[in-house]
């Protein structure tokens, strides 16, 4: 395929694996996070962890947006939902997330209008299609999708669909890697840091880690070589005792980012004092709501939203697999109650989650040294 | 889903690259690994025809340097 092909030559693969291996002092443990959830499905897909000599931990990080959305959020887009006339639009992903009382599928079956969408456009399409109704979207993820929303709010206004409204609930990586690191026990030696949000935000936002926190950070790119050459890339950090901000994702990331889409966001959307994240608990400025001037497309305004914290269930460990502090495997539920079919936790559900990406891929248990994956 | 990479592409940080194989005002038509989509091209520079773009939810967030490594 093109474009997609050089990027997964297990030829090349071997090779970086060897230069990885060069560098990794025998006996010293290297505990890299993959902060996405792209980035874990890549590593297990391929076979990756397999190729990378044992000094080196991969642990999965927070950067899945359907996995961080908070139960009481989920139990209000359901509440949204389920009011008369309204036809609530989401992402696929978003549909079997459990909350208190069943799942967006569950209120559907029950007859609420739940629509899933590709593109929140596709969302004010429907709205504009049906003038008689309220059309609400579930706009979730990190700055990668925030600029989607933005510029469907821009076009709901120019065209006055007053039968449209977000409920936001967008989130920024940076305050979450903060929390990350002043977490107690994870020791981390770097970051692979995130690649498509970095399209829109650039590099510069993750500066603050190797100048306040000393741990490298390396934007990566999702295909197989881009993450070996990114853990590379850590890893001659380390070994030179460099601690910097590194691009590997160069064909698309650059430092500034995408000046067009951060102005849709800013003219839209504004931080929230804080947000509550799956696992990691209550994050300061960690959040986006609509502007004051968009209220009028602004779900939580137009809506009863009641705002609740509600715990997760007890025998879900999502928060701990979030924050890396345990592998999927070491769940109590993992692949026995909590599986992709019937998930009990949020990790299991979206196909960006750590859990759905080691159950998929047969990552049942650590079992390196195995039988090496080829990668390409 | 997007059908190569089996991950969804409607969230996260999951987005796909596309070659613009038209243009129609503010939307072109970019040819994917899955078939061709409809992408809104507001948030990217000028565009023009063989232009790679990094898509996500329906929307170009990014332009990619060809041959770029």
């Amino acid at each position: 395929m093109r474009h997609v092909s050089e990027y997964r030559s297990g030829e090349v693969a071997r090779g970086l694996a060897e230069r990885i291996a060069a560098l990794v002092e025998p006996g010293q443990k290297y505990k890299l996070m993959e902060v996405c959830g792209g980035h874990t499905h890549t590593i297990y897909r391929h076979g990756l962890e397999d190729l990378l000599p044992e000094g080196i931990e991969l642990v999965h990080g927070p950067g899945c947006p359907v996995c961080v959305i908070p139960m009481g959020r989920q139990d209000d887009a359901i509440a949204i939902a389920e009011q008369d006339g309204v036809i609530f639009t989401t992402f696929a992903d978003m549909l079997r997330v459990p909350a208190s009382r069943g799942s967006l599928l569950d209120a559907k079956a029950a007859g609420a209008d739940v629509r899933i969408v590709y593109s929140p456009l596709d969302a004010l399409r429907i709205a504009r299609e049906n003038p008689d109704r309220e059309t609400v979207f579930f706009a979730i993820g990190f700055e990668t999708t925030a600029p989607s929303t933005a510029l469907t709010l821009l076009r709901a206004r120019a065209e006055r669909a007053a039968n449209f409204s977000v409920f936001c609930n967008h989130v920024i990586v940076a305050p979450a890697l903060l929390a990350i690191l002043r977490s107690e026990g994870l020791a981390l030696d770097g970051f692979i840091g995130p690649g498509h949000v970095s399209t829109v935000i650039g590099t510069e936002p993750y500066e603050f880690i190797p100048r306040e926190h000393r741990k490298p950070v390396v934007v990566c790119g999702f295909e197989p070589l881009d993450v070996l050459q990114s853990i590379y890339m850590l890893v001659r950090q380390l070994a030179e005792g460099r601690c910097e901000v590194e691009n590997q994702y160069s064909r698309v990331v650059s430092r500034g980012g995408n000046p067009l889409a951060i102005r849709a966001i800013a003219e839209t959307m504004e931080l929230r004092d804080t947000f509550e994240w799956r696992g990691l608990g209550f994050i300061p400025s960690s959040a986006m709501r609509i502007r004051d001037s968009f209220a009028e497309h602004d779900a939580e305004v137009r809506f009863t939203v009641a705002g609740a914290r509600v715990a997760d269930p007890k025998a879900c460990q999502c928060g701990e697999v979030l924050r890396g502090a345990i592998r999927p495997w070491e769940c109590k539920v993992f692949g026995t109650a909590c599986t992709p079919e019937q998930p009990i936790g949020t990790c299991m559900v979206s196909s960006e989650g750590a859990c759905a990406a080691y159950y998929n891929y047969g990552r049942l248990e650590r079992r390196r040294g195995a039988g090496v994956l080829a990668a390409g | 889903m997007n059908d190569d990479a089996a991950q969804c592409v409607t969230c996260g940080d999951v987005a796909v690259l596309g070659e613009v194989v038209e243009l129609r005002g503010s939307t072109a038509v970019v040819a994917l690994a899955g078939g061709r989509e409809e992408v809104a091209v507001d948030l990217v520079g000028p565009v023009a025809l063989g232009d790679r773009l990094l898509c996500h939810a329906g929307v170009a967030i990014a332009s990619a340097a060809v041959g770029g490594s």
